[in-house]
């Protein structure tokens, strides 16, 4: 096997033996085969679509795909045998006299230029259909569209239903639009228009299996929409830097059936839950499960089961797990709810919490991610999260007002929770159902 | 120091007795001083290729902690800030600290060379544009050394969108110095690229006439053209982000009726055009090195001249390609998609001229070729993931993923680096008299070429998976856990590569094989002088009959000869070969501007303007206070810089050469 003159001098004396091509190739198909790599079918995929908008989307990104590959095989294959063909195979080559000093020639150019705008319009024709479709709803289909505002901040999202009302109040007397934090839910087979906001710097809200991503940004009112084909559990993620804990700022989009999302829209538009106390000659669990363990930096907070059949976990998760619920403990967590000032920032509708800086958790116990989509939403993972939300996610709000450091550098404490009062706190969270 | 122990040669005879020593012109030839005060354009060049070349290591170590963080999932290598602070300073100093200056050494070190000229036109300035390069990259990096809670480097992204740099989500100093710093690199860039135009277009040696000019002079003038039709767009984005801080302005502050996309758009005013001005110079040095090794001249010179021109002028035109996810609108997105489409023809106009010039050549295959045929094939690749980016809609799934990381990253590095990389090898043996052996230059190559690609590949796939830039974790549940691996695995590769190249090339400089005047065969006036060229560049200005000039000359060696011989005895009558004073002042300046700028971005906030006492407390500080005391000793130094560069006027001296092309003193004092 001889090889070229592009290689070092002393690679070219170098032969492979045949068991050594061998072995060589293997290898190769190994590392093909052996990973993933190239396959694009995660849950975050641009390629793996499945709503009409991300098609769309990927219909054009095709077309760039195939006219790119085709000029690259003919110019590359032209580049590679001038390559080959020209170049200087022996000194004696080198020093012989230099070719035909020419200089161009318009024709050849002239048409190359041609050929080059002709390819561009291919791309052209089907990227300007395209930018006017994804825009917005198509005229045909608005009147059957459902409205949602997706708000970011730092580091989590917001989703308010404009057309849901839902009771602020026990007795109903009360309405507000229906809001949920990092987890929505959509109807299967409406367009979807999404109204995006930010209240602090600009974020952007990507569902990649569902549509491109557009940017929330601070005193603009952008708007994309989408549509889900089919019931599913769609993975998001913030898709612009917005500071420390941009990388975990994610979400989920769940899709039902038109019965189904009716059925949850009722029940989040109730007030929160409230669990009956303990009557007597009833056993019931001391204290509720919620693991001490120590977690290691950055450890992963979902399992692989969560992952066989998301949309099964979630509903799993709207239904309250009787079982291992102690009245007493939720109590407790709901005392200290008020005590320790998680209301300041968090609502809990019914439960006299109205703070409307953080995630709203009248129903937090039905979402199967907690810290934005970060972690699953198990007493587990709950516990590691209000124990210690700046090692989850580091500089959030709730970190800070846990302890924070002043532009002096000055350390100031604010509020501090013992074991038992996270407990109670898991306890209390995970029943509101 | 005193000055007038150093002084030039000169000056014992003919400076005016009265002359106080402080503007005495110095003129040591070697030691520390020589380098401050040079104004020679070749040592000016030599030190932006060191610091740019540093700079470079730095920008590639901090994108091996990059890698290293991302190479498993929930990666615990870095935490979040300090990734952040990694992937900022990373863009930033790749951009404004390696590949700028990089391109600016070869702009001073060659571009005289090849127009025929002994220097620059603005010798002083340009010594003032590269000292003020280096304070401001000093002060992008001093926050490294600063206390990380209150300073620390910069860490709002290079392209610090508005609101998250402004004082209430990043209220450190950090968001200053990395305002500061990217002001003063403008003032550099600017100034240098004045310089550049007024030399191109007055400096040329006879018979150079545009139409001549070796494309990577063109490319140089295009390129100083983009910067200072692009900086200024920067500078004022800058300036109001300083006010919004520290001022209590409200351009990008939403509470005050202020609009973030405004930074946006400022920004990509200036960034986009910034893309080819770091492209643009990779393409000129493609340009020369192709028609050397192929030994005929460039395919098509008037469009590859034109079509550079044309990619600087639609690079004003596309800037909101980087905003078509902030919803635009339909007619404005289509409108920057065509645009954008648009560039894909002066870009592939370029690569069908480069494979026209190797057609029917004799082609050698040195390690700068190996380099040059590298950037060709990297940059198609990069050139069509940039095609499919123009494509509005399917970019908003692609921007801000790592398809756009591996898009300009064989943009940047299989283009921009490779070039200057070739450019290095190429012109080394013109600069340093040395030559890199074939063998470790094709090894480093290779490795170059194989971890770049391994590295960078994969990120395409994992970018139509979903993978978010800037983000410094991931789970391992989402399919991205093998191609992060591998491409972590390549980055150490690539920068082995580097190592190699690095190692290699320092080796050379001090041991490596000495090679005589136009090694390669070349084609332009650079190759017609002696290794390293001497101070004076030419001994007779050359008078230039072709675009080829060295080339023409080589094959026309008699006539030439004659009207040499001839030039040589005109320009002695006019009283020698006239050559610019070294000076201090250009140095003094910068250390001026350094200082100030320094005082002011670390000058602390004064609260709102309207709160009590916030006038008293802003006319204490200016007066008393010793954050600004130092912007106002900084300002201080900077006038005095100037005052005593205007003083001491810009004379020069003559140098006459004996028959050896040995200078001998100069018996007629200054003019």
């Amino acid at each position: 096997m001889r090889f070229p003159n592009f290689l070092p001098s002393p690679l070219r004396r170098v032969s492979l033996p045949r068991w050594g091509r061998a072995f060589a190739a293997l290898g190769a198909l190994a590392l093909l085969s052996g990973c993933e790599w190239w396959s694009m079918n995660g849950h975050q995929s641009t390629i793996a679509v499945e709503g009409p908008v991300a098609r769309n989307q990927l219909e054009v990104f095709y077309v760039t795909v195939w006219v790119s590959v085709v000029i690259f095989v003919i110019v590359g294959a032209v580049l590679a045998y001038a390559m080959v063909k020209f170049r200087a195979k022996t000194d004696a080559d080198e020093h012989a006299q230099p070719p035909e000093q020419s200089h161009g020639n318009p024709l050849v150019e002239l048409g190359l230029i041609g050929a080059s705008i002709l390819s561009l319009v291919v791309i052209a024709v089907p990227t300007l259909k395209s930018i006017w479709y994804t825009y917005d709803v198509p005229a045909d289909q608005k009147a059957n569209a459902f409205e949602v505002t997706a708000t970011g901040y730092q580091w989590w999202f917001k989703f308010e239903y404009p057309s849901e009302l839902a009771s602020v109040t026990p007795d109903g007397a009360t309405k507000a639009p229906l809001v949920t934090g990092n987890e929505l839910v959509i109807p299967v087979g409406r367009p979807v228009r999404i109204n995006v906001r930010t209240v602090d710097v600009i974020h952007s809200f990507w569902v990649p299996k569902l549509a491109g991503k557009v940017d929330m940004i601070p005193n603009r009112a952008n708007h994309l929409w989408l549509q889900a084909d089919k019931p599913g559990y769609y993975w998001g993620q913030c898709a612009e830097y917005c500071g420390d804990s941009h990388a975990v700022m994610r979400f989920r989009v769940i899709a039902l059936e038109k019965k189904e999302f009716e059925a949850w829209v009722a029940d989040q538009s109730q007030t929160a839950r409230n669990v009956a106390p303990l009557t007597a000659g009833t056993e019931r669990p001391k204290v509720q499960f919620a693991s001490l363990r120590e977690f290691k930096k950055n450890e992963v907070g979902i399992t692989q089961k969560f992952d066989v059949n998301p949309l099964e976990a979630w509903r799993a998760h709207q239904m309250p797990d009787a079982r291992n619920e102690n009245p007493e403990l939720i109590a407790r967590g709901k005392e200290l709810f008020t005590q320790k000032t998680c209301l300041a920032c968090h609502q809990v509708r019914g439960h006299g919490a109205a703070g409307i800086s953080a995630p709203d958790l009248t129903h937090f116990g039905s979402r199967t991610t907690l810290a934005a989509g970060l972690i699953e939403n198990n007493p587990e993972q709950l516990r590691r999260w209000i124990r210690d939300p700046g090692s989850v996610k580091p500089g959030n709000k709730m970190a800070l007002a846990y302890e924070r450091i002043d532009h002096t550098g000055k350390k100031i404490d604010g509020i501090k929770l013992t074991d038992e009062e996270q407990v109670a706190l898991v306890a209390y969270l995970l029943s509101l159902k | 120091m005193d000055l007038a122990k150093s002084a030039h040669l000169t000056t014992e005879d003919h400076a005016p007795a009265a002359q106080p020593s402080l503007l005495a012109h110095p003129s040591a030839k070697t030691g520390l001083m020589s380098w401050l005060t040079t104004v020679d354009h070749k040592r000016i060049g030599f030190l932006y290729g060191v610091f740019a070349l540093f700079f470079f290591l730095v920008g590639g170590f901090e994108a091996l902690l990059i890698r290293a963080q991302l190479m498993y999932p929930n990666g615990t290598v870095l935490t979040a800030q300090q990734y952040n602070t990694m992937f900022t300073m990373h863009g930033t100093t790749m951009i404004f600290l390696a590949v700028m200056p990089l391109s600016s050494a070869f702009f001073n070190f060659i571009m005289p060379l090849q127009i025929g000229a002994r220097d620059v036109a603005f010798p002083r300035l340009n010594a003032f544009s590269l000292w003020t390069f280096v304070a401001g990259a000093i002060i992008i990096n001093i926050g490294w050394f600063l206390p990380a809670a209150t300073h620390g480097a910069p860490d709002g992204g290079w392209y610090g969108y508005a609101p998250l740099t402004s004082k209430t989500y990043i209220p450190k100093h950090s968001i200053d110095y990395w305002i500061m710093g990217l002001q003063l690199l403008g003032v550099a860039s600017i100034a240098a690229s004045l310089n550049f135009i007024v030399t191109i277009i007055n400096m040329r040696a006879p018979g150079m006439t545009m139409m001549r000019l070796p494309v990577f002079t063109w490319m140089t003038l295009i390129t100083s053209f983009l910067i200072v039709l692009s900086f200024p767009a920067i500078t004022i984005a800058l300036v109001e982000l300083m006010m919004d801080r520290n001022f209590g302005t409200g351009f990008f502050e939403v509470s005050l009726g202020g609009m973030p996309i405004l930074w946006q758009h400022l920004f990509w005013v200036f960034g986009h055009p910034e893309v080819y001005i770091l492209i643009l110079p990779a393409m000129g040095i493609i340009s020369e090195i192709l028609p050397t090794f192929s030994r005929k001249p460039l395919f098509g010179y008037p469009i590859v001249v034109f079509s550079g021109a044309a990619i600087g002028f639609l690079g004003f035109t596309v800037w909101s390609h980087h905003m078509f996810t902030t919803g635009m609108g339909t007619v404005a997105t289509a409108a920057f998609s065509l645009a954008t489409m648009c560039i894909a023809v002066p870009t592939g106009v370029k690569i069908f001229n480069w494979i026209g010039t190797l057609w029917g050549g004799h082609i050698m295959m040195r390690t700068p070729m190996m380099f040059a045929l590298g950037f060709v094939w990297m940059f198609m690749i990069g050139g069509f993931s940039g095609v499919m980016h123009s494509a509005a809609p399917a970019d908003s799934q692609q921007n801000d993923s790592y398809f756009v990381i591996a898009h300009f990253h064989y943009v940047l590095i299989g283009g921009s680096i490779f070039a200057l990389l070739a450019g290095i090898h190429y012109w080394f043996p013109l600069m340093f008299g040395r030559k890199v052996s074939e063998f470790w230059g094709k090894l480093s190559f290779w490795v170059i070429f194989v971890g770049f690609n391994v590295t960078f590949f994969p990120m395409h796939f994992l970018g139509l998976n979903g993978m978010p830039r800037r983000t410094y974790t991931y789970d391992p549940n989402l399919g991205w856990n093998s191609a992060n691996f591998i491409a972590s695995i390549g980055a150490f590769v690539l920068g082995i590569g580097i190592f190699i190249y690095f190692a290699v090339m320092a080796y050379t400089y001090f041991k490596g094989e000495k090679v005589g005047k136009d090694v390669w065969d070349g084609r332009t006036l650079e190759w017609s002088l002696p290794n390293p060229p001497p101070e004076y560049n030419f001994r007779v200005i050359p008078t230039v009959h072709a675009r080829d000039a060295w080339w023409y000359e080589k094959h026309h060696r008699e006539e030439i000869a004659k009207e040499q011989a001839e030039h040589a005895k005109a320009e002695e009558a006019h009283g020698g070969i006239h050559m610019p004073f070294g000076s201090i002042w250009p140095f003094v300046t910068s250390v001026g501007v350094l200082i100030g700028a320094v005082g002011i971005s670390a000058f602390n906030q004064l609260g709102d303007p309207g709160t009590e006492g916030y006038w008293r407390l802003a006319i204490g500080s200016f007066v008393l206070g010793p954050k600004l005391g130092l912007s106002v000793f900084g300002a201080l130094v900077m006038f005095v810089g100037v005052y005593f560069w205007s003083l001491e006027g810009n004379e020069g001296y003559h140098l006459h050469l004996d028959k050896d092309g040995n200078p001998v003193k100069d018996g007629h004092g200054k003019h």
